[in-house]
Protein backbone atom coordinates (compact mmCIF):
# COMPACT_ATOMS: atom_id res chain seq x y z
CA UNK A 1 0.00 0.00 0.00
CA UNK A 2 1.51 3.33 -1.01
CA UNK A 3 1.77 6.41 1.22
CA UNK A 4 1.46 4.29 4.35
CA UNK A 5 4.76 2.70 5.28
CA UNK A 6 7.46 5.16 6.37
CA UNK A 7 10.62 4.56 4.37
CA UNK A 8 12.51 7.30 6.10
CA UNK A 9 11.94 8.34 9.65
CA UNK A 10 13.79 11.10 11.47
CA UNK A 11 13.34 11.51 15.22
CA UNK A 12 14.66 14.37 17.32
CA UNK A 13 17.65 15.09 15.08
CA UNK A 14 20.06 17.73 16.38
CA UNK A 15 23.40 18.77 15.00
CA UNK A 16 26.00 21.42 15.84
CA UNK A 17 29.20 22.25 14.02
CA UNK A 18 32.30 23.48 15.82
CA UNK A 19 33.39 26.94 14.68
CA UNK A 20 36.73 27.17 16.42
CA UNK A 21 38.50 26.12 19.58
CA UNK A 22 37.17 28.91 21.79
CA UNK A 23 33.86 29.61 20.11
CA UNK A 24 30.52 28.03 20.83
CA UNK A 25 29.43 25.45 18.27
CA UNK A 26 26.79 26.62 15.83
CA UNK A 27 23.59 24.65 16.05
CA UNK A 28 22.28 23.85 12.57
CA UNK A 29 19.53 21.37 13.44
CA UNK A 30 17.27 21.33 16.49
CA UNK A 31 15.07 18.43 17.35
CA UNK A 32 13.93 17.71 13.80
CA UNK A 33 11.38 14.94 13.38
CA UNK A 34 9.66 13.96 10.16
CA UNK A 35 8.77 11.03 7.96
CA UNK A 36 8.81 10.12 4.28
CA UNK A 37 6.40 7.41 3.24
CA UNK A 38 6.59 4.94 0.41
CA UNK A 39 6.02 6.30 -3.11
CA UNK A 40 5.74 9.91 -1.97
CA UNK A 41 7.48 12.93 -3.43
CA UNK A 42 8.45 15.03 -0.44
CA UNK A 43 9.92 18.52 -0.74
CA UNK A 44 12.33 19.79 1.83
CA UNK A 45 12.11 23.58 1.92
CA UNK A 46 14.04 26.27 3.66
CA UNK A 47 16.25 29.28 3.09
CA UNK A 48 20.05 29.08 3.02
CA UNK A 49 21.37 27.85 6.35
CA UNK A 50 18.08 26.24 7.35
CA UNK A 51 19.71 22.84 7.83
CA UNK A 52 18.46 21.05 4.70
CA UNK A 53 21.85 19.98 3.41
CA UNK A 54 22.99 18.95 6.90
CA UNK A 55 19.92 16.74 7.25
CA UNK A 56 20.57 15.19 3.85
CA UNK A 57 24.23 14.61 4.75
CA UNK A 58 23.18 12.83 7.94
CA UNK A 59 20.87 10.60 5.89
CA UNK A 60 23.84 9.69 3.71
CA UNK A 61 26.34 9.18 6.56
CA UNK A 62 28.38 12.19 5.50
CA UNK A 63 27.74 13.81 8.87
CA UNK A 64 26.72 12.41 12.24
CA UNK A 65 24.01 13.84 14.49
CA UNK A 66 24.62 14.97 18.07
CA UNK A 67 21.26 13.52 19.04
CA UNK A 68 18.32 11.80 17.41
CA UNK A 69 17.73 8.80 15.24
CA UNK A 70 17.40 8.21 11.51
CA UNK A 71 15.65 5.06 10.33
CA UNK A 72 15.80 4.01 6.67
CA UNK A 73 13.71 1.06 5.50
CA UNK A 74 13.21 0.15 9.14
CA UNK A 75 16.96 0.05 9.93
CA UNK A 76 19.28 2.59 11.54
CA UNK A 77 21.21 4.76 9.08
CA UNK A 78 24.53 3.31 10.23
CA UNK A 79 23.44 -0.07 8.93
CA UNK A 80 25.55 -1.35 6.11
CA UNK A 81 25.62 -1.86 2.41
CA UNK A 82 22.17 -3.42 2.04
CA UNK A 83 20.42 -0.21 3.11
CA UNK A 84 22.75 2.02 1.07
CA UNK A 85 22.10 -0.06 -2.04
CA UNK A 86 18.42 0.95 -1.84
CA UNK A 87 19.20 4.69 -1.79
CA UNK A 88 20.26 7.02 -4.57
CA UNK A 89 21.78 10.35 -3.63
CA UNK A 90 22.64 13.45 -5.57
CA UNK A 91 24.51 16.11 -3.58
CA UNK A 92 24.06 19.84 -4.08
CA UNK A 93 26.32 20.93 -6.96
CA UNK A 94 27.78 17.45 -7.40
CA UNK A 95 31.53 17.15 -7.83
CA UNK A 96 33.14 14.40 -9.88
CA UNK A 97 36.56 13.08 -10.76
CA UNK A 98 37.40 15.46 -13.56
CA UNK A 99 39.93 13.09 -15.14
CA UNK A 100 37.15 10.56 -15.85
CA UNK A 101 34.60 10.65 -18.64
CA UNK A 102 30.90 10.54 -17.82
CA UNK A 103 30.76 6.87 -18.84
CA UNK A 104 33.80 5.95 -16.71
CA UNK A 105 32.30 7.70 -13.70
CA UNK A 106 29.03 5.80 -14.02
CA UNK A 107 31.01 2.56 -14.36
CA UNK A 108 32.82 3.34 -11.11
CA UNK A 109 29.49 4.05 -9.38
CA UNK A 110 28.06 0.80 -10.73
CA UNK A 111 31.04 -1.18 -9.44
CA UNK A 112 30.66 0.38 -5.99
CA UNK A 113 26.97 -0.54 -6.01
CA UNK A 114 27.78 -4.16 -6.90
CA UNK A 115 26.20 -4.09 -10.34
CA UNK A 116 27.17 -6.58 -13.04
CA UNK A 117 28.99 -5.28 -16.12
CA UNK A 118 26.04 -5.83 -18.48
CA UNK A 119 23.57 -4.28 -16.07
CA UNK A 120 25.90 -1.32 -15.63
CA UNK A 121 26.30 -0.76 -19.35
CA UNK A 122 22.60 -0.94 -20.15
CA UNK A 123 21.56 1.29 -17.21
CA UNK A 124 24.33 3.81 -18.04
CA UNK A 125 23.20 4.12 -21.65
CA UNK A 126 19.56 4.38 -20.64
CA UNK A 127 20.19 7.02 -17.99
CA UNK A 128 22.65 9.10 -19.99
CA UNK A 129 20.07 9.24 -22.72
CA UNK A 130 17.31 10.08 -20.20
CA UNK A 131 19.26 13.02 -18.78
CA UNK A 132 20.40 14.20 -22.22
CA UNK A 133 24.07 13.26 -21.92
CA UNK A 134 24.35 10.32 -24.32
CA UNK A 135 26.52 12.45 -26.64
CA UNK A 136 28.86 13.32 -23.77
CA UNK A 137 29.47 9.78 -22.53
CA UNK A 138 33.11 9.76 -23.65
CA UNK A 139 33.79 13.42 -22.87
CA UNK A 140 36.04 14.21 -19.89
CA UNK A 141 34.00 15.58 -17.00
CA UNK A 142 36.34 18.59 -16.78
CA UNK A 143 34.74 19.75 -20.04
CA UNK A 144 31.18 19.48 -18.69
CA UNK A 145 29.11 22.60 -18.02
CA UNK A 146 27.39 23.12 -14.66
CA UNK A 147 24.10 21.87 -16.07
CA UNK A 148 25.77 18.74 -17.49
CA UNK A 149 27.32 18.02 -14.08
CA UNK A 150 23.88 18.30 -12.53
CA UNK A 151 22.50 15.84 -15.08
CA UNK A 152 25.36 13.41 -14.49
CA UNK A 153 24.70 13.73 -10.76
CA UNK A 154 21.13 12.68 -11.36
CA UNK A 155 22.21 9.76 -13.56
CA UNK A 156 24.61 8.36 -10.93
CA UNK A 157 21.91 8.65 -8.26
CA UNK A 158 19.50 6.56 -10.33
CA UNK A 159 22.02 4.11 -11.80
CA UNK A 160 21.41 1.23 -9.39
CA UNK A 161 17.62 1.67 -9.55
CA UNK A 162 17.20 2.75 -5.90
CA UNK A 163 13.89 2.68 -4.04
CA UNK A 164 14.51 5.99 -2.28
CA UNK A 165 16.04 8.90 -4.18
CA UNK A 166 17.45 11.80 -2.15
CA UNK A 167 18.24 14.90 -4.17
CA UNK A 168 19.83 18.03 -2.76
CA UNK A 169 18.78 21.03 -4.87
CA UNK A 170 18.32 19.04 -8.09
CA UNK A 171 17.17 22.07 -10.12
CA UNK A 172 20.11 24.24 -9.14
CA UNK A 173 22.15 25.38 -12.14
CA UNK A 174 19.67 24.10 -14.71
CA UNK A 175 18.08 26.17 -17.45
CA UNK A 176 14.25 26.14 -17.77
CA UNK A 177 14.42 23.21 -20.19
CA UNK A 178 16.64 21.26 -17.82
CA UNK A 179 14.33 21.99 -14.90
CA UNK A 180 11.39 20.72 -16.88
CA UNK A 181 13.29 17.52 -17.72
CA UNK A 182 14.22 16.96 -14.08
CA UNK A 183 10.60 17.50 -13.06
CA UNK A 184 9.65 14.87 -15.63
CA UNK A 185 12.23 12.43 -14.24
CA UNK A 186 10.96 12.93 -10.69
CA UNK A 187 7.39 12.31 -11.83
CA UNK A 188 8.52 9.18 -13.70
CA UNK A 189 10.23 7.92 -10.55
CA UNK A 190 7.00 8.24 -8.62
CA UNK A 191 5.11 6.49 -11.41
CA UNK A 192 7.65 3.65 -11.16
CA UNK A 193 6.87 3.27 -7.47
CA UNK A 194 9.96 5.05 -6.14
CA UNK A 195 10.10 7.51 -3.28
CA UNK A 196 11.70 10.92 -3.80
CA UNK A 197 12.93 13.28 -1.10
CA UNK A 198 14.40 16.49 -2.42
CA UNK A 199 15.40 19.88 -1.14
CA UNK A 200 14.83 23.00 -3.15
CA UNK A 201 14.67 26.77 -3.03
CA UNK A 202 12.40 26.88 -6.03
CA UNK A 203 8.95 26.87 -4.47
CA UNK A 204 7.07 26.65 -7.75
CA UNK A 205 8.84 23.35 -8.53
CA UNK A 206 8.02 22.00 -5.11
CA UNK A 207 4.40 23.07 -5.39
CA UNK A 208 4.08 21.45 -8.81
CA UNK A 209 5.78 18.16 -7.87
CA UNK A 210 5.37 17.29 -4.24
CA UNK A 211 2.79 15.27 -2.37
CA UNK A 212 4.04 16.67 0.90
CA UNK A 213 6.43 19.35 2.04
CA UNK A 214 8.56 19.83 5.12
CA UNK A 215 9.59 23.41 5.83
CA UNK A 216 12.70 24.17 7.80
CA UNK A 217 13.94 27.44 9.22
CA UNK A 218 17.06 27.91 11.33
CA UNK A 219 17.28 24.19 11.94
CA UNK A 220 13.71 23.77 13.13
CA UNK A 221 10.70 22.38 11.35
CA UNK A 222 8.15 25.17 10.85
CA UNK A 223 5.56 23.28 8.79
CA UNK A 224 4.85 19.83 7.44
CA UNK A 225 1.88 18.61 5.47
CA UNK A 226 0.31 17.73 2.18
CA UNK A 227 0.69 20.48 -0.39
CA UNK A 228 -3.06 20.76 -1.07
CA UNK A 229 -3.77 21.00 2.64
CA UNK A 230 -1.21 23.72 3.16
CA UNK A 231 -2.12 25.83 0.18
CA UNK A 232 -5.86 25.07 0.22
CA UNK A 233 -6.48 25.84 3.84
CA UNK A 234 -7.05 29.55 3.49
CA UNK A 235 -8.33 31.93 0.80
CA UNK A 236 -6.36 35.17 0.53
CA UNK A 237 -9.05 37.09 -1.38
CA UNK A 238 -11.52 36.77 -4.26
CA UNK A 239 -10.28 38.24 -7.50
CA UNK A 240 -12.99 39.72 -9.72
CA UNK A 241 -12.30 40.77 -13.29
CA UNK A 242 -14.98 42.97 -14.88
CA UNK A 243 -15.41 45.12 -17.95
CA UNK A 244 -15.55 48.03 -18.65
CA UNK A 245 -13.41 49.99 -16.22
CA UNK A 246 -15.59 52.19 -13.98
CA UNK A 247 -14.32 55.54 -12.75
CA UNK A 248 -13.59 55.89 -9.03
CA UNK A 249 -16.70 57.95 -8.26
CA UNK A 250 -19.04 55.35 -9.81
CA UNK A 251 -17.26 52.57 -7.90
CA UNK A 252 -17.68 54.51 -4.65
CA UNK A 253 -21.36 55.15 -5.47
CA UNK A 254 -21.81 51.38 -5.99
CA UNK A 255 -20.37 50.73 -2.50
CA UNK A 256 -17.00 49.45 -3.76
CA UNK A 257 -13.90 51.15 -2.35
CA UNK A 258 -11.90 52.43 -5.38
CA UNK A 259 -8.62 51.36 -3.72
CA UNK A 260 -9.81 47.72 -3.90
CA UNK A 261 -9.19 47.64 -7.65
CA UNK A 262 -7.00 48.71 -10.50
CA UNK A 263 -7.37 48.99 -14.25
CA UNK A 264 -5.62 46.45 -16.42
CA UNK A 265 -6.12 47.62 -19.99
CA UNK A 266 -9.85 47.52 -20.70
CA UNK A 267 -10.47 45.37 -17.60
CA UNK A 268 -11.04 46.26 -13.98
CA UNK A 269 -9.49 43.91 -11.43
CA UNK A 270 -11.00 43.96 -7.94
CA UNK A 271 -9.95 42.13 -4.79
CA UNK A 272 -12.85 41.27 -2.50
CA UNK A 273 -11.79 40.23 1.02
CA UNK A 274 -14.33 37.36 1.29
CA UNK A 275 -17.16 35.54 -0.50
CA UNK A 276 -19.96 37.71 0.95
CA UNK A 277 -18.31 40.93 -0.14
CA UNK A 278 -17.58 39.46 -3.56
CA UNK A 279 -21.28 38.60 -4.03
CA UNK A 280 -22.36 42.11 -3.00
CA UNK A 281 -19.82 43.70 -5.37
CA UNK A 282 -20.89 41.46 -8.27
CA UNK A 283 -24.54 42.49 -7.77
CA UNK A 284 -23.58 46.19 -7.64
CA UNK A 285 -21.33 45.90 -10.72
CA UNK A 286 -24.07 44.18 -12.71
CA UNK A 287 -26.42 47.01 -11.76
CA UNK A 288 -23.82 49.47 -13.10
CA UNK A 289 -23.91 47.61 -16.45
CA UNK A 290 -20.60 45.78 -16.06
CA UNK A 291 -19.89 42.29 -17.32
CA UNK A 292 -18.16 39.86 -14.94
CA UNK A 293 -15.31 38.14 -16.81
CA UNK A 294 -14.04 35.97 -13.95
CA UNK A 295 -14.33 35.39 -10.23
CA UNK A 296 -11.46 33.39 -8.73
CA UNK A 297 -10.74 32.64 -5.07
CA UNK A 298 -6.99 33.26 -4.61
CA UNK A 299 -5.33 30.70 -2.32
CA UNK A 300 -2.07 31.09 -0.54
CA UNK A 301 0.89 29.69 -2.43
CA UNK A 302 3.74 27.83 -0.79
CA UNK A 303 5.75 31.01 -0.91
CA UNK A 304 3.21 32.96 1.19
CA UNK A 305 2.84 30.04 3.58
CA UNK A 306 6.60 29.70 3.89
CA UNK A 307 7.13 33.41 4.54
CA UNK A 308 4.28 33.41 7.03
CA UNK A 309 5.64 30.38 8.94
CA UNK A 310 9.14 31.76 8.99
CA UNK A 311 7.81 35.14 10.15
CA UNK A 312 5.68 33.56 12.89
CA UNK A 313 8.50 31.43 14.13
CA UNK A 314 10.85 34.39 14.30
CA UNK A 315 8.25 36.63 15.97
CA UNK A 316 7.40 34.08 18.63
CA UNK A 317 11.04 33.31 19.19
CA UNK A 318 10.63 29.63 18.46
CA UNK A 319 13.47 29.64 16.00
CA UNK A 320 16.95 29.48 17.37
CA UNK B 1 34.12 -5.72 -0.04
CA UNK B 2 37.22 -6.73 -2.05
CA UNK B 3 35.55 -5.61 -5.26
CA UNK B 4 34.76 -2.18 -3.82
CA UNK B 5 38.32 -1.76 -2.51
CA UNK B 6 39.70 -2.77 -5.91
CA UNK B 7 37.35 -0.34 -7.69
CA UNK B 8 38.51 2.54 -5.50
CA UNK B 9 42.14 1.41 -5.91
CA UNK B 10 41.78 1.27 -9.69
CA UNK B 11 40.27 4.75 -9.71
CA UNK B 12 43.05 6.10 -7.49
CA UNK B 13 45.63 4.49 -9.76
CA UNK B 14 43.94 6.13 -12.76
CA UNK B 15 43.91 9.47 -10.92
CA UNK B 16 47.60 9.34 -10.05
CA UNK B 17 48.84 8.16 -13.43
CA UNK B 18 46.91 11.02 -15.05
CA UNK B 19 48.70 13.46 -12.77
CA UNK B 20 51.15 15.51 -14.83
CA UNK B 21 53.24 16.47 -11.79
CA UNK B 22 53.96 12.77 -11.18
CA UNK B 23 55.33 12.47 -14.70
CA UNK B 24 57.46 15.58 -14.22
CA UNK B 25 59.01 14.14 -11.04
CA UNK B 26 59.47 10.72 -12.66
CA UNK B 27 61.08 12.19 -15.78
CA UNK B 28 63.49 14.21 -13.66
CA UNK B 29 64.27 11.14 -11.55
CA UNK B 30 65.00 9.04 -14.64
CA UNK B 31 67.18 11.82 -16.01
CA UNK B 32 69.21 12.01 -12.78
CA UNK B 33 69.57 8.21 -12.65
CA UNK B 34 70.66 8.19 -16.29
CA UNK B 35 73.24 10.88 -15.52
CA UNK B 36 74.97 8.60 -13.00
CA UNK B 37 76.51 6.96 -16.08
CA UNK B 38 78.53 10.14 -16.66
CA UNK B 39 78.97 10.87 -12.97
CA UNK B 40 80.98 7.68 -12.53
CA UNK B 41 83.56 9.02 -15.01
CA UNK B 42 84.20 11.98 -12.75
CA UNK B 43 84.87 9.87 -9.67
CA UNK B 44 87.86 7.93 -8.47
CA UNK B 45 87.69 4.25 -7.52
CA UNK B 46 84.86 1.74 -7.87
CA UNK B 47 82.77 3.24 -10.65
CA UNK B 48 79.98 0.67 -10.46
CA UNK B 49 79.65 1.39 -6.73
CA UNK B 50 79.20 5.11 -7.46
CA UNK B 51 76.45 4.33 -9.94
CA UNK B 52 74.62 2.05 -7.51
CA UNK B 53 75.11 4.43 -4.60
CA UNK B 54 73.95 7.62 -6.33
CA UNK B 55 71.30 5.82 -8.35
CA UNK B 56 69.66 4.16 -5.34
CA UNK B 57 69.81 7.43 -3.40
CA UNK B 58 68.02 9.09 -6.33
CA UNK B 59 65.34 6.38 -6.39
CA UNK B 60 64.92 6.86 -2.65
CA UNK B 61 64.66 10.66 -2.71
CA UNK B 62 62.40 10.90 -5.73
CA UNK B 63 60.26 8.03 -4.44
CA UNK B 64 59.78 9.84 -1.14
CA UNK B 65 58.84 13.04 -2.98
CA UNK B 66 56.24 11.14 -5.01
CA UNK B 67 54.86 9.22 -2.02
CA UNK B 68 54.55 12.33 0.14
CA UNK B 69 53.22 14.55 -2.63
CA UNK B 70 50.55 12.05 -3.68
CA UNK B 71 49.91 10.63 -0.20
CA UNK B 72 49.08 13.91 1.53
CA UNK B 73 46.42 14.65 -1.06
CA UNK B 74 45.05 11.14 -1.06
CA UNK B 75 42.05 11.81 1.19
CA UNK B 76 42.14 15.58 1.64
CA UNK B 77 41.65 16.20 -2.10
CA UNK B 78 38.53 14.05 -2.07
CA UNK B 79 37.19 15.97 0.93
CA UNK B 80 38.07 19.41 -0.45
CA UNK B 81 36.68 18.67 -3.90
CA UNK B 82 33.63 16.96 -2.33
CA UNK B 83 33.99 13.95 -4.62
CA UNK B 84 33.85 11.86 -1.46
CA UNK B 85 30.16 12.79 -1.01
CA UNK B 86 29.05 10.65 -3.91
CA UNK B 87 31.46 7.79 -3.18
CA UNK B 88 30.53 7.41 0.49
CA UNK B 89 26.82 7.64 -0.27
CA UNK B 90 27.22 4.36 -2.17
CA UNK B 91 27.40 1.05 -0.30
CA UNK B 92 31.05 1.74 0.59
CA UNK B 93 32.48 1.62 4.10
CA UNK B 94 34.86 4.39 5.03
CA UNK B 95 37.53 1.81 5.84
CA UNK B 96 37.17 0.38 2.32
CA UNK B 97 37.71 3.86 0.95
CA UNK B 98 40.95 4.30 2.95
CA UNK B 99 42.26 0.85 2.00
CA UNK B 100 41.35 1.37 -1.66
CA UNK B 101 43.01 4.77 -1.88
CA UNK B 102 46.21 3.50 -0.24
CA UNK B 103 46.30 0.40 -2.42
CA UNK B 104 45.83 2.46 -5.60
CA UNK B 105 48.70 4.78 -4.73
CA UNK B 106 50.88 1.83 -3.74
CA UNK B 107 50.42 0.36 -7.23
CA UNK B 108 51.43 3.68 -8.81
CA UNK B 109 54.53 3.83 -6.61
CA UNK B 110 55.35 0.23 -7.52
CA UNK B 111 55.40 1.11 -11.21
CA UNK B 112 57.44 4.30 -10.74
CA UNK B 113 59.96 2.56 -8.47
CA UNK B 114 60.21 -0.32 -10.94
CA UNK B 115 60.83 2.12 -13.80
CA UNK B 116 63.57 3.91 -11.86
CA UNK B 117 65.16 0.61 -10.75
CA UNK B 118 65.10 -0.72 -14.32
CA UNK B 119 66.86 2.38 -15.66
CA UNK B 120 69.48 2.16 -12.91
CA UNK B 121 69.98 -1.54 -13.61
CA UNK B 122 70.55 -0.82 -17.31
CA UNK B 123 72.95 2.04 -16.57
CA UNK B 124 74.87 -0.18 -14.18
CA UNK B 125 74.92 -3.02 -16.68
CA UNK B 126 76.04 -0.89 -19.57
CA UNK B 127 78.83 0.95 -17.79
CA UNK B 128 81.99 0.15 -19.65
CA UNK B 129 84.45 -0.11 -16.75
CA UNK B 130 83.49 -3.06 -14.60
CA UNK B 131 79.74 -2.94 -15.18
CA UNK B 132 77.88 -6.07 -14.04
CA UNK B 133 74.32 -7.33 -13.75
CA UNK B 134 73.63 -6.20 -10.21
CA UNK B 135 70.43 -7.91 -9.04
CA UNK B 136 70.93 -6.19 -5.71
CA UNK B 137 69.60 -2.99 -7.31
CA UNK B 138 66.16 -4.60 -7.49
CA UNK B 139 66.43 -5.91 -3.92
CA UNK B 140 67.38 -2.47 -2.57
CA UNK B 141 64.64 -0.90 -4.70
CA UNK B 142 62.15 -3.35 -3.20
CA UNK B 143 63.25 -2.07 0.23
CA UNK B 144 62.78 1.53 -0.93
CA UNK B 145 59.36 0.61 -2.29
CA UNK B 146 58.32 -0.89 1.06
CA UNK B 147 59.43 2.29 2.78
CA UNK B 148 57.37 4.34 0.29
CA UNK B 149 54.28 2.22 1.01
CA UNK B 150 54.73 2.86 4.72
CA UNK B 151 55.15 6.58 4.10
CA UNK B 152 51.99 6.51 1.97
CA UNK B 153 50.08 4.95 4.86
CA UNK B 154 51.41 7.61 7.22
CA UNK B 155 50.60 10.42 4.78
CA UNK B 156 47.06 9.09 4.30
CA UNK B 157 46.68 8.88 8.10
CA UNK B 158 47.58 12.56 8.45
CA UNK B 159 45.46 13.54 5.47
CA UNK B 160 42.35 12.17 7.23
CA UNK B 161 42.47 14.89 9.87
CA UNK B 162 44.72 17.75 8.85
CA UNK B 163 45.69 19.98 5.94
CA UNK B 164 48.03 18.83 3.15
CA UNK B 165 50.80 21.17 4.33
CA UNK B 166 50.73 19.81 7.88
CA UNK B 167 50.43 16.26 6.54
CA UNK B 168 53.58 16.83 4.49
CA UNK B 169 55.44 18.25 7.52
CA UNK B 170 54.37 15.34 9.74
CA UNK B 171 55.19 12.70 7.13
CA UNK B 172 58.60 14.14 6.28
CA UNK B 173 59.37 14.46 10.00
CA UNK B 174 58.56 10.78 10.47
CA UNK B 175 60.68 9.97 7.41
CA UNK B 176 63.69 11.68 9.00
CA UNK B 177 63.04 10.29 12.47
CA UNK B 178 62.36 6.87 10.98
CA UNK B 179 65.97 6.64 9.77
CA UNK B 180 67.34 7.66 13.16
CA UNK B 181 65.30 5.52 15.57
CA UNK B 182 68.15 3.08 16.26
CA UNK B 183 70.27 6.00 17.49
CA UNK B 184 67.39 7.04 19.71
CA UNK B 185 67.42 3.55 21.24
CA UNK B 186 71.21 3.44 21.64
CA UNK B 187 71.36 6.88 23.23
CA UNK B 188 68.42 6.08 25.53
CA UNK B 189 70.10 2.88 26.74
CA UNK B 190 73.16 4.88 27.80
CA UNK B 191 71.09 6.99 30.19
CA UNK B 192 71.15 6.26 33.92
CA UNK B 193 67.52 7.35 34.37
CA UNK B 194 65.09 4.45 33.98
CA UNK B 195 62.35 6.79 32.72
CA UNK B 196 64.57 7.93 29.84
CA UNK B 197 65.51 4.35 28.98
CA UNK B 198 61.86 3.24 28.98
CA UNK B 199 60.83 6.38 27.10
CA UNK B 200 63.39 5.79 24.36
CA UNK B 201 62.43 2.11 24.12
CA UNK B 202 58.76 3.11 23.82
CA UNK B 203 59.54 5.61 21.07
CA UNK B 204 61.78 3.08 19.32
CA UNK B 205 58.89 0.65 19.04
CA UNK B 206 56.26 3.33 18.35
CA UNK B 207 58.06 5.21 15.57
CA UNK B 208 58.63 3.53 12.21
CA UNK B 209 62.08 2.06 11.83
CA UNK B 210 62.74 2.83 8.17
CA UNK B 211 66.28 1.46 8.38
CA UNK B 212 64.63 -1.97 8.21
CA UNK B 213 64.18 -1.26 4.49
CA UNK B 214 67.57 0.27 3.79
CA UNK B 215 70.01 -1.98 1.93
CA UNK B 216 71.61 0.62 -0.26
CA UNK B 217 75.08 0.27 1.26
CA UNK B 218 75.02 -3.52 1.01
CA UNK B 219 74.22 -3.24 -2.69
CA UNK B 220 76.85 -0.58 -3.31
CA UNK B 221 79.51 -2.76 -1.72
CA UNK B 222 78.20 -5.91 -3.41
CA UNK B 223 77.13 -7.68 -0.24
CA UNK B 224 73.47 -8.22 -1.05
CA UNK B 225 72.58 -11.12 -3.33
CA UNK B 226 69.49 -12.79 -1.91
CA UNK B 227 65.81 -11.80 -1.95
CA UNK B 228 65.30 -13.62 1.37
CA UNK B 229 66.12 -10.42 3.25
CA UNK B 230 62.82 -9.03 1.99
CA UNK B 231 60.77 -11.42 4.14
CA UNK B 232 61.47 -9.80 7.52
CA UNK B 233 61.02 -6.30 6.05
CA UNK B 234 57.73 -7.29 4.41
CA UNK B 235 56.47 -8.66 7.73
CA UNK B 236 57.44 -5.44 9.52
CA UNK B 237 55.75 -3.38 6.77
CA UNK B 238 52.55 -5.46 6.96
CA UNK B 239 52.29 -5.13 10.74
CA UNK B 240 53.12 -1.42 10.89
CA UNK B 241 50.98 -0.48 7.86
CA UNK B 242 48.02 -2.45 9.28
CA UNK B 243 48.25 -0.48 12.55
CA UNK B 244 48.51 2.87 10.73
CA UNK B 245 45.63 2.06 8.38
CA UNK B 246 43.43 0.89 11.26
CA UNK B 247 44.14 4.17 13.05
CA UNK B 248 43.28 6.08 9.85
CA UNK B 249 39.98 4.20 9.58
CA UNK B 250 39.21 4.91 13.23
CA UNK B 251 39.83 8.65 12.81
CA UNK B 252 37.95 8.74 9.52
CA UNK B 253 34.95 6.74 10.72
CA UNK B 254 33.20 9.63 12.49
CA UNK B 255 34.43 12.53 10.41
CA UNK B 256 31.79 15.06 9.33
CA UNK B 257 32.03 16.36 5.78
CA UNK B 258 30.93 19.98 5.42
Amino acid sequence: MTHERPILSIEGLSKSYPTGFWRKPVRVLSDLSCEVRENEIVGFLGPNGAGKTTTIKILNRLAFPDAGKVTLFGGRVRDGADVRRRIGFMPEQPYFYEYLTGGEFLRLCGQLCGMSRTEMESRSSELLSRVGLSGARDTAIRKYSKGMMQRLGLAQALLHDPELVILDEPMSGLDPMGRMEVRGIIRDLKAAGKTVFFSSHILSDVEALCDRVIMLHKGRKVAEGRVEELIGAETLHIELVVSPVLPADRLAAAGIPPEAGYAHGALLVLRAPDNGQANRWIAALLREGCMVISCVPMKKGLEEIFMERVGVSVATGTAS
Amino acid sequence: MIRRILSIAANTFRETIRNKILYAILAFALFVIGMTFFLADLSVGDFARIIADVGLASIHIFGVIMAVFLGINLVSNEVDRKTIHIILSKPVRRSEFIFGKTLGLSVTLLLTTLAMAAVLFLVHLSYQYGGRAEIGIFIASAGIYMELVLLTCLASLFSTFTTPVLSAIFTLSLFLVGHLTKYLYVLGEQSKAAAVRWGSRFLFFLLPNLENFNWKNEVAYGGLKSFSILGWAAGYLAAYAACVLCLSCLLFARKDFK
